[in-house]
């Protein structure tokens, strides 16, 4: 197929509405990061930080806020770029990832042969204790398992050279979020489909139609508090942090962009979302300094075409490839040696 | 006040949309030459007389004493297989004010019986290798002598099994596999020619009533959403409006009742996640005015196609709504089991869990036996469904029915226990969903995983943290 066909074939198979209309979504469903409310609330947070705990006054809080250098810069415009072109690919790819239904049901059947039986427990329960249980259970398997393969796409080589993508950025904004490579996209769904799948099955097997998850709008409570107390100020240059006590439980906003910091001190740090738990546990916690100045991107000087779009997308196969090869040579020399 | 005016008037329009649609009524008669006086060709009083017969015959079946009962036995034969003149209508009478027209069979039609249009082949989900009729026959010699339509040795509840077996081997298989099969073939019953000497209708128009009077919808369906449909086969007492279309302020149990498979649909129709009803109807009402355009000719190849396409959309959906009551009832009996498996591990009462176990399970197999008489052989699926489900429910000892004996016993044996049992129902409806493809899952036992999957999805998209 000629590249010409190739993108006859795509224009004439990609519904354009649906991508017009994923598009909006990403900005008025409140089940999205980016919900304009969301925005809205972390605009006014980040003008509070400002105003009282910077000390600047309304106009230059206005013009930190939204300073053309970070929206307008050229790693803002890729982030919007790869935004659009992945909700496009994304049109082709998320069909063929199986559901969380469908690991579920697997799942479900799956429990009901091995064990033979089905009792439901805490039938007598009250509704909000099996809640309860299944919204906290789900927030920290969901935050866990985010912290978890986050790590293992910074310490596996060949992960890391995907999770680039997200850390060439230079300066940040909430659109960040979306700048992925599509590689990562899926194995981040992965993650998700089976952690919900896996939590469904297993809560609707032993807790029958009691398993609930306790919403706001329609979004789970968890997600619902990170996203209105400035989920959206991780990926921004307004510095906010907390305590250091705090700090230590929860991720600060100032915490993530530590974590994209060009600073070597700061690689491999800080991978968790929500809480500070995890990243204690595994050793890699760092807690902020006041007035510490940050750099983003994958290294202090900028590189030539860092930003372009095809450099992008698709220099991680490349480097996968002589990747792959190196492993291979280092492989056959460690035969000839063992040989010898 | 005026808004609720408004929405009240929408609700009514919505119950019984008076912008005509057709009803199955007005036809014309096409039959060249005919001399008499009718104005009208559609003619299906004989199938409105089986579907009384039908609900009369499972009135009787759950009016047994729990004592051999020759005369309940000689009843329910007599609206079975016997074709006597004076056999009143058990079911339905009027109730309240839903009044209904006819009280004697011979008012719908004379000489009608169900027997000499059962599904004659064998019924392999029903022990002893039996024939359709022979299957209903050893039913109902059960039925006159069990308590009140149930035997509890056996877990059987016969009211349910011999009206869904009959709903499936009468109605489903003289419609799919006779009427809207071969009979619309060139050589059988031509369009050209009176279906009869004499009468108003040709041979393919009066083929194509009967399949529409087996299908159990009131004529005017089309006027009709679902809901109201269901409301006039439950005889509620708003429905004599919804249902009287010739407004003589009574219903017809010719052509204003509904009835069988049509009240299925319906029920599972008012869920909205399906349409079963309409398409069926629609497709009905399209065939009879091809026919009825055919202008009292044969059929061209083209217009054969094109019926045989009506023909197909009716026998796929009314497939798809036995195989939503085989979903339903798997469910029913599955949530059942679970009940009774909680009692049994506290010492609680099972006798009233029991017998609506027994009712579901036989409302179960009642459908899936139906599921296997119509116009194709579903091979595998039919052996994976008929294992799955057993020759009956597994009873309190860990027992099934596995076969019969010489007399016409019931052998009962050794099975997998009522715990295990529950799979099966759970595989019941993954079997209906692979193979059928079923959209309103009433009762599923996977909807709680559903509804917490919505819940928890955002859409898969690109994202980081």
């Amino acid at each position: 197929m000629s590249y010409e066909n190739i993108v006859r074939y795509f224009i004439i198979e990609t519904n354009w509405l649906e991508l017009y209309q994923q598009v909006i979504v990403a900005f008025t469903d409140p089940k999205k990061r980016v919900f304009w409310g969301y925005l809205l609330l972390s605009v006014f947070v980040a003008f509070v930080w400002l105003r009282w705990f910077k000390r600047k006054d309304s106009k230059q809080a206005f013009f930190t806020i939204f300073s053309r250098k970070v929206w307008w810069s050229q790693s803002a415009k890729a982030d919007y770029a790869i935004f659009l072109i992945n909700k496009l690919s994304f049109l082709f790819i998320a069909p063929l990832i199986i559901t969380q239904l469908a690991v579920a049901t697997w799942l479900f059947e799956y429990l009901h042969e091995l064990l033979g039986y089905r009792i439901i427990i805490g039938d007598e329960w009250p509704k909000w204790i099996i809640v309860t249980l299944f919204t906290l259970t789900y927030f920290l398997l969901d935050d866990f398992s985010r912290f978890y393969v986050h790590k293992l796409l910074h310490e596996v080589p060949a992960l890391w050279l995907f999770h680039k993508t997200h850390h060439s950025a230079r300066t940040l904004t909430p659109i960040t979020v979306f700048r992925t490579h599509p590689v990562e996209g899926i194995i981040f769904a992965l993650r998700s489909v089976l952690v919900q799948g896996i939590l469904i099955a297993l809560f609707v097997f032993f807790f029958g139609p009691k398993a609930d998850l306790y919403t706001v709008l329609g979004v789970g409570l968890f997600a619902f508090l990170f996203n209105t107390l400035g989920a959206n100020l991780r990926h921004s240059h307004i510095g906010i942090g907390y305590p250091d006590w705090l700090e230590r439980f929860l991720i600060s906003p100032v915490q993530h962009q530590i974590h994209h910091s060009t600073d070597p001190r700061h690689f491999d740090k800080n991978y968790g979302v929500i809480l500070a738990i995890w990243d204690r546990l595994f050793n890699s916690l760092v807690v902020s300094t006041r007035g510490q100045l940050l750099a983003f991107g994958l290294s202090r000087e900028e590189k030539k075409g860092e930003q372009n779009l095809l450099f992008i997308y698709f220099a991680p196969f490349k480097e996968l490839s002589s990747l792959l090869k190196a492993k291979k040579s280092a492989n056959k020399s460690k035969g000839e040696k063992l040989k010898i | 006040m005026k808004l609720n005016l408004l929405v009240a008037s929408i609700a009514i329009a919505g119950a019984a949309n008076v912008s005509a649609a057709p009803n199955y009524v007005d036809f014309p008669v096409t039959v060249k030459g005919y001399e008499g006086d009718a104005k009208h060709s559609v003619s299906y009083s004989g199938q409105a007389a089986r579907q009384v017969l039908h609900t009369s015959l499972k009135k009787l079946s759950g009016q047994g004493n729990g004592q051999p009962n020759a005369e309940l036995k000689a009843k329910m034969l007599s609206y079975f297989a016997a074709k006597d003149a004076g056999r009143s209508i058990l079911s339905p009478v009027t109730k309240g004010a839903f009044i209904v027209d006819q009280s004697g069979v011979d008012q719908l039609s004379k000489k009608k019986n169900l027997v000499g249009k059962v599904y004659k082949g064998s019924v392999p989900g029903w022990p002893g290798g039996m024939t359709g009729p022979e299957v209903l026959e050893s039913m109902i010699d059960k039925a006159s002598s069990s308590n009140k339509g149930y035997d509890p040795l056996t877990g059987y509840d016969y009211q349910q099994l011999i009206s869904k077996f009959v709903m499936g081997a009468v109605f489903y298989n003289q419609a799919v596999d006779n009427y809207l099969d071969e009979k619309l073939a060139a050589d059988i019953k031509p369009n050209s020619q009176p279906y009869k000497a004499g009468k108003q209708y040709t041979g393919k128009e009066h083929v194509w009533d009967e399949a529409f009077g087996y299908f159990g919808a009131p004529a005017n369906t089309l006027n009709l959403n679902a809901e109201a449909v269901y409301k006039i086969a439950k005889q509620k007492s708003d429905a004599l409006a919804l249902a009287d279309f010739n407004g003589d302020g009574k219903v017809s149990l010719y052509n204003e009742m509904a009835y069988a498979h049509a009240y299925y649909a319906a029920g599972f129709d008012k869920g909205g996640k399906t349409t079963y009803l309409h398409n069926i109807v629609q497709a009905f009402v399209d065939g009879r005015q091809l026919l009825t355009d055919a202008k009292g000719e044969n059929l061209t190849d083209a217009q054969r196609t094109e019926l045989k396409t009506h023909a197909s959309t009716i026998a796929d959906n009314w497939q798809l709504v036995i195989a939503e009551a085989v979903f339903k009832y798997a469910g029913s009996t599955y949530k059942d089991l679970q009940k009774l498996n909680k009692l049994i591990e506290t010492n609680g009462d099972i006798a009233k869990e029991f017998r609506g176990y027994a009712k579901h399970w036989a409302e179960l197999k009642g459908f899936a036996l139906a599921l296997q008489v119509g116009n194709k052989n579903l091979g595998e699926t039919a052996v994976k469904l008929n294992r799955l489900i057993g020759f009956s429910p597994v009873l309190l000892g860990n027992t099934q029915v596995m076969g019969l004996d010489a007399k016409g016993n019931y052998l009962q044996a050794s099975s997998i226990d009522m715990k295990q049992y529950m799979l099966h129902m759970l595989k019941v409806q993954q079997l209906m969903v692979d193979q059928f493809g079923v959209k309103a899952r009433n009762k599923d036992v996977l909807a709680d995983m559903g509804e917490l999957a919505d819940k928890l999805s955002s859409g898969v998209s690109a994202e980081n943290d």
